[in-house]
């Protein structure tokens, strides 16, 4: 998707170097689950 | 091993069946009651029902003892907080708690260039501060408007699976789970141009709405991906427009991105189940093309047509009347399903759904009787 509302991994971990070294197996599966989340509701909207 | 997890195993299997296109052991059969009936039958208010949710535990657990079905009863993507607290326009509900869908128009037709160039951009910056009012205003109130409506629905969502949880471990459903999508075509129609507008637009500007129908396909397969794709989970894609427009539209401008959903969609090793509303008779030959084994819910057609031209490749569904349980007899009912079991029925791909869902309920009409006749009747004479 070519957006400025929906973010991949990668673009996310590219914006936010303070997250090199941490956990990345922990934390991905997290942002990418809101990032998802968002996508659903509001595409939900217009369903 | 309790009776319920035996009943959903067994419920399970055939579903496993259906949509491998092997014959189940009997047809699968969903009651086309909603929640919104299952509140009426009990006898409770419809609106401070879907307020405070936690009325509806009782409710399903009476709809679900009374009335025989295979898969969970009801459910709602209707839920009225979130709507309200966004100032909804395309959702609102009515005075007599019923949620209803407005004609809208969510983008103008000069704004299909915005759309196409990043469809994702248009509906976050354009088209829902249109439709929601509380899209509008300084960007904190906003934020803190969506952060309340999430949190709502979220909620909202959890009660709602928390009693489907407890109906499954009483009563043995088969365990599946779906997602939501739509027809590009259809999104751009509903929320966004509007049945007047899209039809205009047809004639109007026809390469615009083929851009536009070819920019918003990645979003549509993304809403109708499952997170864990599986036998036993499906896509449910209502169809809207199709029969309003003429064959060379449909052709040129419905067709080619719906199909490459599909196809998508079932290349990920998920079910795709399409509730074919209104009369779609003359795209039958269409409708073959589809990957094998998807799910088809008529509203309107010929059954015996439907039969031979779709069933040995696809599962059909679907197709029972239900006016006649508003209208018939006992017996004409059980007729009518009887006459369906015996078309559809024969070399399995057939579960059994009715034409439409059952919303309103007259409480001193037949409906109730009708309904518990038919699914008992299915039950009991839909073996293989």
């Amino acid at each position: 998707m070519d957006t400025k509302y929906y973010t991949t991994w990668e673009e996310y971990l590219a914006e936010h170097p303070e997250l090199e070294g941490k956990p990345e197996q922990a934390i991905a599966p997290k942002i990418v689950k809101y990032e998802d989340a968002m996508f659903t509701f509001i595409m939900d909207l217009l369903l | 091993m309790t009776d319920a997890i035996a009943r959903t195993n067994e419920r399970n299997q055939l579903f496993k069946d259906l949509f491998s296109g092997n014959t189940p052991k009997r047809v699968p059969i969903s009651n086309p009651a909603t929640q919104d009936f299952a509140i009426q039958y009990a006898g409770l208010d419809l609106a401070e029902c879907q307020w405070d949710l936690t009325k509806l535990e009782p409710v399903y657990d009476k709809f679900c003892q009374d009335f025989y079905t295979d898969t969970y009863p009801g459910g709602s993507i209707r839920i009225p907080s979130h709507y309200q607290i966004l100032g909804s326009t395309p959702i609102v509900m009515s005075s007599s708690g019923f949620m209803q869908h407005p004609d809208v128009v969510g983008m103008l037709a000069e704004e299909y260039d915005e759309f196409i160039a990043s469809p994702y951009d248009c509906i976050v910056e354009t088209i829902l501060p249109r439709l929601y009012t509380e899209f509008n205003g300084p960007p904190g109130k906003v934020a803190m408007a969506l952060a309340k409506a999430m949190k709502a629905q979220a909620d909202d969502l959890a009660s709602l699976g928390a009693i489907r949880a407890k109906m499954n471990a009483k009563y043995g459903f088969a365990t599946m789970v779906g997602a939501l999508t739509e027809a590009p075509f259809d999104f751009m129609s509903d929320f966004l141009r509007s049945f007047k507008g899209i039809s205009g637009d047809v004639r109007r500007y026809p390469d615009k709405v083929a851009a536009a129908c070819e920019a918003v396909l990645p979003l549509m397969i993304k809403k109708g991906t499952l997170p864990n794709p599986s036998m036993l989970g499906y896509t449910f894609v209502p169809l809207h427009m199709a029969p309003y427009l003429r064959e060379k539209d449909f052709a040129a401008l419905y067709w080619p991105t719906f199909k490459k959903m599909v196809e998508t969609l079932a290349g990920m090793g998920q079910s795709v189940q399409l509730f074919v509303e209104q009369d779609w008779m003359r795209y039958i030959d269409y409708l073959y093309e589809l990957p094998e084994n998807t799910i088809m819910r008529f509203e309107y057609g010929d059954p015996k047509l439907i039969k031979e031209k779709l069933g040995k490749k696809h599962i059909i569904s679907g197709l029972y009347p239900v006016t006649l349980l508003q209208t018939g007899t006992k017996q004409q009912c059980v007729d009518k399903a009887k006459e369906l079991l015996d078309i559809l029925a024969p070399g399995g791909r057939y579960w059994w759904q009715a034409d439409k869902s059952i919303i309103h309920l007259d409480i001193n009409g037949p409906v109730v009787e009708n309904l518990r006749a038919v699914l008992d009747y299915v039950h009991e004479n839909g073996t293989y």
